[in-house]
């Protein structure tokens, strides 16, 4: 049944293995960037217990080996390659949900939006946060934009600091329901495209299932925004975390490590001339 | 011409309408709007009044133009060749009551041509591509041969009630238009271009396009009938070429507009499945 046009253009690697890629494209929303995002959710709503039970939890990852080839193999390439798929699968839509208004076209429609949305508040939110590359250079430069404002071993305190104006906690609300929603809607459309749910009465149990779904990982979401916006005391958690942090490395649990601990500008007072400005700590 | 037949029982008392129809003289060429006035009468479809305004060929300003061009077999909605956008929404003209259409927006119709084929005159369009999405998948029992294989293997009554249903697809291309991940292909006729090549051409561009709904669904069918099943993996592997079922976005808008009311969306979850086991067994065997 092949075409008998000899000089038709050779399709491309992308299009050649369109069906894998595809599959590879939705398998890598569901594992591992969405459950990435739910562990990750749940981890922060943590901080609804208490700043001390966040920082247990931060220090949990932070005990993994080789954190950082971890967070590119399992969570930045794998989000990466989903994202920019992403967008070359909407740059082939035609979105018509003002023509044909059913529900599940308007699920279509803010499919391609929330992914949108999600792909911009993912590349801002990882570099507000965590700053996207370790190196000390980058790092001084990126806060010097107001990135990397995360420090590990003083979470919840830095976390609050940074989501503490309105205008990043309207971002942060817009981009985590966004997210959720993406994600609600990308398990629903996932069971399709495999082929878990196939009749319409299935079709309509994961319909169910999944708005469940979303509603409680959008209380999650928001319980953890909320929790760093309005329930942390910013001074007290930086002592209790600085506790914490000496109270580990006196037990060996940890090593001293200062890149990842908060040194508020007031110690640049006592600045050496070597030692980049959020080096400095005072004992 | 019809004021004797006017049905006192209209719920609208409007004795004529408007009817805006998008226009176009020739593939390739730009299209417009043109305005028309019919005169009511009671119970037309769509395609009375499409003759009513061939008939008169003068739009709403007076002015004399080309009868406006359109489709029409069955009248009956079984064949799908009057399939145009009605009010915005896909559908078949001979099945479309006026009444019903100007209960829904008083005193207009609006007629456009299909929105994802190449438009052959106004609202005429060539869905070759839709037909060739079905020889792609091979959607026939091959059963020609030379000699009598006999009787084939029965049907189970299961699998009967399955099927019915997708064998009433007529081919139409609703589900199609209405697809935000079916997108127009139009391929046109070069210079000198014999007709054989321009179609070897044109089916190389189809084939690298989205298949669509109803070509997938047809592939369910023949893969649950006993002996179309022998070709069960050539269709699978036609599936997940390029422009197969990966490139539906499960919006589910096929299956609201199919006029047979097809399980479009139970056919592509099933294909979904199928191709998903038939890529495992073609790396892992068994
Ligand atoms: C928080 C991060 C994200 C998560 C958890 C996520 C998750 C998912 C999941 C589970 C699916 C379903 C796959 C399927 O239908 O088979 C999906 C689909 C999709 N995602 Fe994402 N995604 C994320 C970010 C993004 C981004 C940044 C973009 C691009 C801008 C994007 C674009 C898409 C598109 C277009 C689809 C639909 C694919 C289709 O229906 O064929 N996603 N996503
Ligand atoms: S599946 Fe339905 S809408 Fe699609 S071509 Fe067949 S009859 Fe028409
Ligand atoms: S479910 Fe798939 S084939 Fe049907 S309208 Fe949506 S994208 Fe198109
Ligand atoms: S004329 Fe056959 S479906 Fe309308």
């Amino acid at each position: 049944m092949k075409s008998a046009v000899g000089d038709a253009p050779a399709s491309s690697f992308l299009a050649r293995n369109e069906f894998l890629i595809r599959r590879l494209h939705s398998l890598s929303g569901l594992i591992p960037v969405g459950a990435y995002m739910v562990i990750h959710l749940l981890t922060n709503a943590s901080v609804l217990q208490g700043s001390v039970m966040f920082q247990k939890l931060v220090y949990q990852i932070h005990g993994l080996p080789m954190l950082v080839a971890i967070e590119w193999l399992f969570i930045f390439i794998p989000i990466l390659f989903h994202a920019i798929i992403g967008v070359l699968i909407i740059r082939g839509s035609l979105p018509n949900s003002g023509t044909y208004k059913y529900g599940s076209n308007y699920r279509y429609t803010l499919q391609r939006a929330t992914g949108m949305i999600a792909f911009v508040f993912i590349m801002v939110h990882v570099f507000h946060m965590h700053g996207w590359f370790h190196f000390d250079s980058w790092l001084i430069a990126a806060r010097k934009i107001g990135g990397a404002q995360f420090w590990p071993y003083n979470a919840a305190s830095t976390a609050a600091r940074a989501l503490s104006s309105l205008p990043y906690q309207i971002f942060y609300v817009v981009g985590v329901l966004s997210c959720v929603f993406h994600l609600a809607n990308g398990i629903w459309t996932f069971g399709i495209t495999w082929g878990i749910w196939v009749t319409p009465q299935a079709q309509r149990w994961a319909t169910t299932a999944c708005l469940v779904f979303g509603l409680a990982l959008s209380a999650v979401g928001l319980g953890a925004l909320g929790g760093f916006a309005y329930t942390v005391d910013v001074e007290t958690a930086y002592e209790r975390e600085n506790e914490m942090y000496d109270e580990r490395v006196k037990i060996g649990d940890i090593l001293p490590d200062e890149h990842k601990r908060y040194h508020p500008p007031a110690a640049k007072a006592s600045e050496t001339a070597q030692a980049p400005t959020y080096l400095n700590f005072e004992p | 011409m019809a004021d004797s037949h006017h049905n006192p029982n209209a719920s609208h008392s409007a004795r004529s309408f408007e009817v805006r129809i998008l226009r176009q003289d020739g593939p390739g060429q730009p299209s417009y709007w043109e305005r028309h006035r019919v005169e009511y009468e009671p119970e037309m479809n769509v395609i009375s009044v499409l003759q009513r305004i061939a008939a008169k060929a003068i739009t709403a300003d007076g002015k004399h133009v080309a009868p406006v061009a359109w489709d029409c077999n069955c009248l009956e909605e079984v064949c799908g060749a009057c399939t145009m956008v009605i009010n915005g929404q896909v559908r078949q003209s001979c099945s479309a009551l006026v009444d019903r259409l100007l209960e829904d927006r008083p005193g207009e119709i609006e007629l456009a041509p299909m929105a994802k084929f190449p438009v052959v005159r106004d609202l005429v369009v060539d869905r070759a591509r839709l037909f060739r999405a079905l020889t792609k998948v091979k959607a026939w029992v091959p059963v020609d041969g030379y000699y009598d294989v006999g009787p084939g293997p029965r049907v189970s009554p299961a699998t009967q009630e399955q099927s019915y249903p997708l064998s009433e697809c007529m081919s139409c291309g609703c589900c199609l238009d209405a697809c935000p991940q079916y997108l127009k292909v139009e391929v046109e006729r070069l210079e000198g271009e014999s007709a054989a090549d321009f179609e070897a051409r044109a089916n190389n561009e189809f084939d690298r396009s989205f298949v669509g709904a109803h070509a997938i669904s047809q592939a369910m069918l023949f893969n649950s009938h006993p002996t179309g099943a022998t070709s069960a993996g050539p269709r699978l592997d036609a599936l997940m070429a390029e422009g197969g079922i990966q490139v539906c976005g499960n919006a589910q808008n096929c299956v609201a507009v199919c006029p047979k009311n097809i399980p479009l969306t139970t056919s592509i979850g099933r294909a979904g499945r199928a191709t998903t086991i038939h890529q495992l067994k073609k790396w892992f065997g068994a």
